[in-house]
């Protein structure tokens, strides 16, 4: 049984999605059904199972290793599952998507999430990042009647297969050179040729495997499919895809680049440099003149990506527990925004242009609030997750003396602001028309102060989460 | 406990607004979140003025002190407490909310339940800033400041108010994220000293930089502050947010926040970068000498009486910079002094415009004309504010330019020469403004009937020119317990600087005429000659000692590069 250990969360998680599919199937037409409690069930399941496994360091079938690495991300995993189920069930019923399809593969998803932050080999790596992409693909074209929600699966399908190629060629070279998919074993076959100038082979694997993670992570200038797969896809899954798969992408990539091609990081440090100072400068630059919330989100997660690469770049022990943090509150954060943009819409109109939000303030005060606070801590404005996670991580990168890059983080920042404030100008300093504005569900007001309270929680006593954080990279590396 | 009390106090009283006001816009709860609000920051008042008597103003440490581990990973503690230099900041700041607080009173309608929990949102936070000796913590009450400040000026503001406020929250924040850099590099290099970071300000005073770490951090640091108090050429912000901002908004950015920038330059980025601080004084003074000027000038010619009072602080702020940067007991003392003086009378000059715009819903000069006749009340107050700014003798601005001056004139004769032509220079566009709108007969038949002092505005009114009078009059109860943190600081500033630096001449010329010259001050208090006398003999030798032993760290620093 300790063999499959590792295994428990994900096939809880697994299971969960797999009973929201029988209840689809006995679902009568037109019931409703409130499916999400299942998925509640299984997120909550997975979460306790990560936190028995906490300090077990358990390995299965020899791919999968639950070390403390895995465990934070399950839980932050489990925490968007969460957020987003409780936010989901009135915005499917409103966008008349079949609520079975949606919880079973944004819970398979999920599995493939964690199985990504698990996998100790690149070609189940690779399996996860497959059955993650795939539910996603699928989430972001499950509205039907939509031609935009098509165009973006379409688009997200096809620049998302090419990335998987790249990936996958990256991986062929790395077996070239060590002979081994492992991580352990590509590491040890580096190491050994570590002294002097490495192999262009292992070059080239380096180089394939970073462009596969940051199309995922939507890096640029890899990121082209971000802002039409997030405009086009419902918000609710947009909100999800933005934080979950960020989380898995950057957890998978931070295990493969900070241990087996360490030996490796005087080349790709550099490279990885200019890639996070360009998705810095581009996503904040370009978000300032959109005006559809969505793409605005969209190339904000970019620019976040950029902040998340840092992290990495660092790759000293507060890179990347700060790696760790910044996702997490980086997804409760984001869950919160988009949750609100997703609450926002009605049957006929999603609601999601920018004048959209005129006089939010006057006709929900609450949810404006709300969103006021999770745009500052997207901002990065303290007391809030936002403020710690940026500190936190410019401060790793700070510490390895990549000054130039904190100095392009918090000026980019600032930029951000900018954008974000133009939707708190909207809410709060323009008059708004006459929009429909749809009753707010109990279920996902209830979301939103979860993540409210997470948000402050994060920004004013981070110290707990940091501690976890910084014991969860310190059996790995 | 008292200053977490303090700094705490108006938040839960915001929140508590927030719970009172009721859901939604309840125009029938307006009286009761006001009330609340006013109590609430009356209290805080009250507590400040405890603290002022509670403190000992004879030591130059830090008072009050509260220390809680809160990161103990990264050495961030929750680490607040008063010093001379910052215990009159946060006693200003409890004495201008109430009255900003009543200067809007009639003229907010809108949400005002959220009006009043952003402005004690604002308080706490300004409070924090003064307190907090953690950078860390100081960091965070410094960035949030501007959330409550930008929403008061974009919603409560005049026409161009989101244009204002943008403005206002992006350049400040612009200057103040590359101090966080510094923040942060200065804690690792703690950390590779000790082998522990900290972000304590007492800590971080005991490293020896390198001289190009020692630069940018500096200039990263004054960077921040001088774009906050503003100084010239970076003022541009100020002038829109003071006009755009409703009278509660212009009177606490004036009185209180500009503040925030001088002080944290004499509180942070001059003792934590002595050497840096010294090279680039004379810089600095140049553009506090130019702002000076170039404020006055452009006050002169504005038609818009919030504007001419914006232009006003810049020139008024140059002063304060200018005594900062001689870094002399004179100056120094008189540039703190300086900064309350400033949110008195500029607070007070704002409250009057604030009367005349919520009388006639114009601000424009030439609208106005032989107020005198008509509201004769009204125009005395204005005339006893308007003396306090330009600084006659017997008022408290006086005694801060005067010091300012002098301190000035000891370390640089020749930026002195060209500061006091901006005494002169505000005398005249204040005069002018003066004689403008309230002198001559009434030429604008709406300005007929306009009542006189209401009771609320006797309310504002009153204590503000009572101070100005009293700050003016008996200057030694606040100079004396600023005195030994003035010192203090002195001596970490110029006691480890390069010798080239042009404090040398001024320094050996200090002891005999400071002491003298800041005697009329004094006399008015009995014993009070010995303070005055032995503010200025250790500082000088202090001065010249470490300035013997501190050659050694300084080379080293110098061969690092």
């Amino acid at each position: 049984m300790s063999n499959y250990a590792a295994l428990i969360p994900i096939a809880i998680v697994a299971l969960s999605a797999i009973a929201a599919m029988l209840a689809e199937a006995f679902r009568q037409r037109d019931e409703r059904m409130p499916i999400y409690g299942l998925g509640l069930i299984g997120l909550g399941g997975a979460a306790i199972a990560s936190g028995v496994l906490w300090n077990s360091d358990a390995k299965s079938l020899e791919v999968i290793r639950s070390d403390n690495f895995a465990l934070f991300i399950n839980i932050v995993l489990c925490i968007v599952g969460a957020l987003t189920m409780l936010m989901s069930n009135e915005v499917i019923e409103r966008e008349q998507i079949p609520p079975g399809e949606y919880y079973a593969l944004t819970l398979f998803a999920i599995c493939g999430m964690m199985m990504m932050a698990a996998a100790t080999d690149l070609l189940v790596i690779f399996v996860a990042l497959e059955v993650l992409s795939l539910a996603v693909y699928v989430l972001t074209g499950i509205r039907r009647q939509s031609a935009a929600g098509a165009e973006a699966a379409f688009k997200y399908f096809l620049l998302g297969g090419f990335s998987s190629a790249f990936f996958l060629y990256g991986v062929a070279f790395a077996y070239a050179l060590s002979g081994s998919t492992r991580i352990d074993e590509i590491g040890t076959a580096l190491s050994a040729q570590a002294t002097g100038t490495p192999s262009t082979i292992a070059l080239l694997a380096v180089g394939l495997m970073a462009v596969g993670f940051a199309f995922k992570v939507s890096a640029v200038p890899f990121h082209m499919w971000t802002p039409d797969a997030y405009e086009g896809a419902p918000t609710i899954v947009t909100a999800f895809m933005s934080t979950g798969v960020k989380a898995a992408a950057f957890a998978a990539f931070a295990r493969v680049f900070l241990s087996p091609l360490e030996p490796l990081q005087a080349h790709w440090i550099p490279m990885l440099s200019v890639i996070a100072a360009v998705t810095m400068i581009v996503g904040t630059v370009v978000g300032v003149v959109q005006t559809n919330v969505k793409r605005m989100l969209a190339y904000s997660s970019i620019a976040h990506a950029g902040y998340l690469l840092l992290g990495i770049i660092s790759a000293n022990r507060d890179g990347k527990a700060s790696l760790l943090f910044y996702l997490l509150a980086y997804a409760v954060t984001n869950i919160g925004a988009l949750g609100i943009v997703a609450l926002l819409g009605t049957p006929q109109e999603q609601h999601d242009e920018l004048r959209d939000f005129a006089g939010l303030w006057r006709s929900r005060p609450a949810l404006a609030g709300l969103m006021t606070i999770f745009l500052l801590s997207l901002g990065g404005i303290p007391p809030t997750a936002g403020f710690i996670g940026k500190w936190y991580i410019f401060s790793a990168a700070v510490q390895e003396g990549h000054y130039w890059l904190a100095i392009i983080g918090v000026l980019t920042s600032v930029i951000s602001v900018f954008f974000y404030l133009r939707i708190v100008v909207m809410m709060y300093m323009t008059e708004g028309t006459e929009i429909p504005r749809p009753r707010v569900p109990a279920a996902a007001m209830a979301g939103l102060a979860l993540a409210v309270v997470a948000v402050f929680y994060l920004g004013i006593l981070p110290t707990r989460v940091i501690d976890l954080a910084l014991n969860s990279i310190s059996t790995i590396f | 406990m008292i200053l977490s009390l303090i700094v705490f106090l108006p938040l839960a009283g915001a929140l508590l607004v927030l719970l009172a006001g009721g859901s939604g816009d309840r125009p029938d709860r307006e009286g009761l979140v006001k009330t609340l609000a006013l109590v609430v920051s009356l209290v805080t008042f009250a507590a400040t003025l405890v603290l002022w008597w509670m403190f000992d103003p004879a030591s130059a440490d830090y008072q009050f002190v509260e220390r809680h581990a809160w990161m103990p990973t990264f050495g961030i503690q929750y680490l607040v407490g008063v010093d001379g230099i910052s215990l009159f900041l946060v006693v200003l700041t409890g004495f201008l909310t109430p009255l900003a607080l009543l200067s809007s009173w009639d003229s907010v309608h809108k949400s005002v339940k959220m009006f009043a929990f952003f402005m004690l949102a604002l308080e706490s936070s300004m409070l924090g800033v003064f307190v907090a000796i953690d950078l860390f913590l100081f960091y965070m009450f410094w960035d949030f400041v501007l959330i409550p400040m930008y929403f008061l000026i974009g919603i409560w503001g005049y026409e161009r108010r989101v244009y204002a406020a943008v403005k206002f929250i992006l350049y400040t924040m612009a200057g103040s994220v590359l101090m966080l850099v510094a923040i942060i590099g200065l804690a690792w290099a703690y950390d590779g000293m000790t082998g522990a970071p900290s972000f304590n300000l007492l800590d971080l005073q005991k490293l020896t930089l390198s001289w190009p770490m020692e630069r940018w951090f500096f200039l990263a640091f004054a960077l921040a502050f001088l774009i906050k108090v503003p100084l010239f050429p970076f003022h541009t912000w100020l002038p829109d947010a003071h006009v755009e901002a409703p009278t509660a908004g212009s009177v606490i950015l004036a009185g209180v926040m500009l503040k925030m920038g001088t002080y944290g330059l004499v509180r942070f980025a001059f003792p934590l970068f002595p050497s840096a601080a010294m090279h680039y004084a004379p810089w600095i003074a140049a553009f506090a000498v130019i702002g000076i000027i170039y404020g006055a000038l452009v006050a002169m010619v504005q038609p818009d009486l919030k504007k001419l009072v914006a232009y006003s602080s810049v020139s008024h702020l140059g002063f304060v910079v200018l005594g900062l940067c001689a870094m002399n007991a004179q100056g120094l003392q008189g540039s703190i002094y300086q900064m309350l003086n400033h949110g008195v009378s500029t607070g007070g000059l704002f409250m009057i415009v604030g009367m005349l715009s919520d009388r006639r819903h114009t601000r424009l000069i030439s609208e106005f004309g032989g107020l005198k006749a008509v509201m004769p009340r009204f125009v005395a107050a204005f005339l006893l504010v308007t003396l306090s700014s330009i600084a006659l003798p017997g008022m408290n601005g006086f005694v801060g330019e005067f010091l300012i001056l002098l301190g000035g004139f000891l370390w640089s004769p020749k930026f002195a020469a060209i500061a006091a032509s901006g005494v002169i220079l505000s005398a005249v566009y204040m005069l002018w403004m003066f004689q403008r709108v309230n002198y001559g007969d009434v030429t604008n038949s709406k300005n007929t009937s306009l009542p006189d002092l209401l009771p609320r505005e006797w309310a504002l009114m009153v204590p503000t020119i009572a101070m100005a009078i009293v700050m003016g009059i008996v200057p030694n109860v606040f100079l004396r317990p600023m005195e030994p943190s003035v010192k203090k600081t002195i001596e970490r500033v110029t006691g480890r600087s390069f010798a080239t630096t042009p404090t040398a001449p001024g320094f050996a010329a200090v002891p005999a005429p400071g002491s003298r010259l800041l005697a009329p001050g004094q006399t008015q208090t009995g014993g009070s000659q010995q303070p005055a006398a032995g503010s200025e003999q250790p500082t000088a030798k202090a001065a010249r000692q470490p300035r013997v032993n501190s050659r050694q760290p300084t080379t080293k620093a110098n061969s690092n590069e």
